[in-house]
C-alpha cells in the first residue's frame, strides 16, 4: 500500500515536471496559431479560432525566407564537410595515434575556449582583406573550426569504444583499413557519432554572434530573429512565435532523418 | 591444412623483449596448445602467428610458405577471439557469412555451407539473430562458425572458453576436440588452463616468461615434467615439494628431510652424489595412503581433509611442513589423527637446485 502510494507521488510528480518543461514550448506553438488579439489578452485563452496568417507573414517576408535558405546551406555544408573531415580524422586519433594522443586532443578542446567576440574581430580584418567579408563560404569556413573540432572532441570517445577485436576480426577476413573503418568501426560507432552530429548542428544552428559580425548581409536565420524582436513597440507576438517554431523545425527534421538513416545503416542491406 | 614453422621468432615492444629466439614446429593435423602462466606471451605468440602483430625478428611459415610479411587475411588462418568479437551490427547469418561474400562465393554455395556449418554448431535456429541476443555459448558457437566456414589452413583459439562457466567449457571444449578429429585442421589453442590444455592437446607447448620451458603430449609433460617449474604448474592439486640432502650407501640412494626416507633407484638419476642438496616433487594424486611394510612411507599428522567427491585431498603436518596425499579411503580419515602415506619410487621427481632441472635421465 505505502508502495503504491510511494509510486504514484513519483508519477505526479514526474508528470509535473514534464508539464514545467514542455508548458513554454507548447504555449509558443499555440501563439504562433493565434491572432494578436488572442494573445494580448488579460486571460490567456486556451481555445481560439486559429489561423495560418503568422506564418504566411513569416514566409512571405524576403528577409526570414531568405536567412532560412542561407541558415541551411551555412550550417548544412559545415556540419557536411566538419563530418567528412573530423570522423576520419577522429578514427585515426582514436586507432593509429599513440604519441602525443592527449596533446593533439586538448589541442582540438583548445579551439572551443575563445570567446566566439575573439575569433569575430581578426576574421574580420583578414575577411576584409581577403573579399570574404559578408560571403557565406567566409561564414561556413569560420563556422568549420567548430564544427571539425566538436566532431573530433566527441567521436574519439565513441571510436574508441569499438572493440579492437572486431577490427582483427575484419582484418583476419582480409579487410583492408579503408574497408574496416567504412564496413565496421563506422557502423558500429554510428549510434554516438550520431549524437555528435546533432549537437555540431545545433551549435551552428543557433550561432548569433559570428554570424551577425562577419556576415551581416547575408543574415542567417537567427540573426533575422533577432532583428524581429526588436520591432519596436506594436510587438507582432503572433509573428515571433510562428518563427521560434520555423526556427526548431529545421534541427527536429534532420534529427528525424539521421535516425532513420542510421536505423538503415544498422541493417545492412540483404543481397 | 598446413605445417607450421617458427624459427627464431623476436618481439619487443619499444625496448621491451616480450618473446627471445623462439623456435617451434607444429606437424600437419596437429592440435596443439600454448599454455603458461598469465603474461608469459601465449597470446603474443598466436598473433604474431596470425598477423595481428609485427614479428621483430625471425620467421614464420604456414605450409612451408613463408607469412611473415603477409597481412592476416593472406595467410589462410582462422581465429576465435576469447571475447568473440562478433560483428554486433550483422546478424549471425551475417556474421558467418561476411568473408564468403567478401569473395565473391556464389549465392548458392554460401548457402549451403553455411546451412552445414550452422548444422554442425547447433545454430540453425539463431541464423537471423543479432549476436546481442545470444547467450554466451551461443556466441561462441557463432564465432567458431565464423571460423570454419572459410575451411582455413591453420585455427587459431586465444583463451575461447574462459568466458564460458564451467559446465559449458566442458562441453565446449568436447566439441572443438571433436571437430578436430572431423575436420583435422591444424589448429593452434591458447590457454592458461592446465586441466583444459591436458585434456584437448596433443601436444603441449608449455611457455614461461617468452621461451618454450618443455613441450611433449600431456602424459610427458606430467609424468615426466623436465622443470621444477613445469612439475609446478601441471596437476591438480599442486606437486609437494621438499629440499632433501642425498644419502647414497652402496648401491642404494636416499633422499632425506628429517624424519621423510625416500629411497630411489640410482640408475634411473644423474647427478645424485652423496651429499648434494636437491629439490623432490611428489604428486598428491600419485601417493595414497601407505599399507603395512610399504617402501618410501611419510608419516605426519592430519591437519585437514578437503572432501572432492568421490576422494579427498588429505592436508598432512610432516615435520612442521605441509603436505598433501590425495585418497579415496577418506571416510575415516579426521583431523589430528596421525597418518601415514606412500609413493613409487618411479612417481618421485628430484630437481636440481641450482638450475631447476630435473634430474631424471631422458628415455
Ligand atoms: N601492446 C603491448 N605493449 C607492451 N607490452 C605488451 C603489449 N602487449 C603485450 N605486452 C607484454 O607482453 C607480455 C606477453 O603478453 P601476452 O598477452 O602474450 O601474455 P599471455 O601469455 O597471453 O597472458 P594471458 O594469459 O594473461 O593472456 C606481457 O608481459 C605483456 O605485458
Ligand atoms: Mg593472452
Amino acid at each position: 500500500m505505502v508502495r503504491l502510494i510511494r509510486s504514484s507521488l513519483a508519477r505526479i510528480f514526474l508528470a509535473l515536471m514534464v508539464f514545467v518543461a514542455l508548458t513554454p514550448i507548447l504555449w509558443t506553438i499555440l501563439g504562433a496559431f493565434k491572432r494578436l488579439k488572442d494573445i494580448v489578452t488579460p486571460v490567456p485563452k486556451l481555445f481560439f479560432s486559429p489561423t495560418l496568417e503568422n506564418f504566411v507573414t513569416i514566409l512571405q517576408n524576403p528577409s526570414i525566407r531568405q536567412g532560412l535558405g542561407h541558415s541551411v546551406i551555412v550550417v548544412g555544408a559545415s556540419v557536411i564537410i566538419g563530418a567528412l573531415l573530423g570522423v576520419p580524422a577522429a578514427y585515426s586519433l582514436a586507432r593509429h595515434v599513440r604519441t602525443l594522443k592527449g596533446d593533439l586532443q586538448f589541442f582540438v578542446l583548445s579551439l572551443r575556449f575563445m570567446p566566439p567576440v575573439a575569433i569575430a574581430i581578426p576574421f574580420i580584418v583578414l575577411y576584409l582583406d581577403l573579399g570574404l567579408y559578408d560571403t557565406l563560404a567566409g561564414l561556413i569556413l569560420v563556422y568549420l573550426v567548430t564544427t571539425i573540432s566538436t566532431v573530433i572532441w566527441l567521436s574519439v570517445p565513441a571510436f574508441e569504444r569499438v572493440p579492437k577485436e572486431i577490427e582483427e576480426a575484419a582484418a583476419m577476413e582480409g579487410c583492408g583499413p579503408g574497408e574496416i573503418f567504412l564496413k565496421f568501426s563506422l557502423p558500429i560507432a554510428m549510434p554516438s557519432l550520431f549524437g555528435a552530429l546533432v549537437f555540431t548542428f545545433v551549435l551552428v544552428w543557433n550561432e548569433l554572434l559570428l554570424a551577425l559580425t562577419l556576415a551581416a548581409g547575408n543574415a542567417t536565420l537567427p540573426v533575422v530573429a533577432a532583428s524581429i524582436t526588436s520591432l519596436g513597440k506594436e510587438v507582432p507576438w503572433g509573428v515571433i512565435n510562428a518563427s521560434t517554431v520555423i526556427l526548431v523545425i529545421p534541427p527536429l527534421v534532420f534529427i528525424g532523418l539521421l535516425m532513420s538513416f542510421i536505423n538503415g545503416m544498422m541493417k545492412p542491406a540483404r543481397r | 591444412m598446413a605445417n607450421i614453422r617458427c624459427v627464431n621468432i623476436r618481439k619487443s615492444y619499444g625496448g621491451h623483449s616480450v618473446i627471445e629466439n623462439l623456435n617451434l614446429d607444429i606437424a600437419d593435423h596437429e592440435f596443439v596448445v600454448f599454455l603458461g602462466p598469465s603474461g608469459c606471451g601465449k597470446s603474443t605468440m598466436l598473433r604474431m602467428i596470425a598477423g595481428l602483430e609485427d614479428i621483430t625478428g625471425g620467421t614464420v611459415s604456414i605450409g612451408d610458405r613463408d607469412v611473415t610479411h603477409l597481412h592476416p587475411g593472406e595467410r589462410g588462418v582462422a581465429m576465435v577471439f576469447q571475447s568473440y568479437a562478433l560483428y554486433p551490427h550483422m546478424t549471425v547469418e551475417e556474421n558467418i557469412a561476411f568473408g564468403l561474400r567478401r569473395q565473391k562465393v556464389p549465392q548458392a554455395e554460401i548457402a549451403r555451407r553455411v546451412q552445414h556449418v550452422a548444422g554442425l554448431l547447433g545454430l540453425e535456429s539463431f541464423l537471423q539473430r543479432k549476436p546481442k541476443n545470444l547467450s554466451g555459448g551461443q556466441q561462441q558457437r557463432v564465432a567458431m562458425a565464423r571460423a570454419m566456414i572459410k575451411t582455413p589452413k591453420l585455427f587459431l583459439f586465444d583463451e575461447p572458453l574462459s568466458n564460458l562457466d564451467a559446465k559449458l567449457r566442458e562441453r565446449l571444449r568436447t566439441e572443438i576436440r571433436k571437430m578436430h578429429l572431423d575436420l583435422k585442421t591444424t589448429t593452434i589453442f591458447v590457454t592458461h588452463d592446465q586441466l583444459e590444455a591436458m585434456t584437448i592437446a596433443d601436444r603441449i607447448v608449455l611457455m614461461r616468461a617468452g621461451a618454450i620451458e618443455q613441450q611433449g603430449t600431456p602424459s610427458e609433460i606430467f609424468d615426466r615434467p623436465a622443470t621444477r617449474f613445469v612439475a609446478d604448474f601441471i596437476g591438480s592439486p599442486a606437486m609437494n615439494f621438499r629440499g632433501c640432502v642425498v644419502s647414497r650407501d652402496g648401491g642404494s640412494v636416499s633422499l632425506v628431510a628429517g624424519s621423510i626416507r625416500l629411497e630411489v633407484p640410482a640408475s634411473e638419476f644423474d647427478g645424485l652424489q652423496h651429499g648434494a642438496k636437491v629439490e623432490v616433487g611428489l604428486r598428491p594424486s600419485k601417493m595414497d595412503l601407505a599399507a603395512e611394510g610399504d617402501l618410501n612411507a611419510i608419516s605426519g599428522k592430519i591437519i585437514l581433509v578437503e572432501n572432492m567427491g568421490s576422494e579427498a585431498q588429505v592436508i598432512v603436518d610432516v615435520d612442521g611442513q605441509e603436505m598433501s596425499f590425495v585418497t579415496k579411503a577418506f571416510r575415516t580419515l579426521e583431523p589430528g589423527q596421525p597418518v601415514s602415506f606412500s609413493i613409487e619410487p618411479a612417481s618421485i621427481h628430484v630437481f636440481s637446485k641450482e638450475t631447476g632441472r630435473s634430474l631424471r635421465k631422458a628415455g
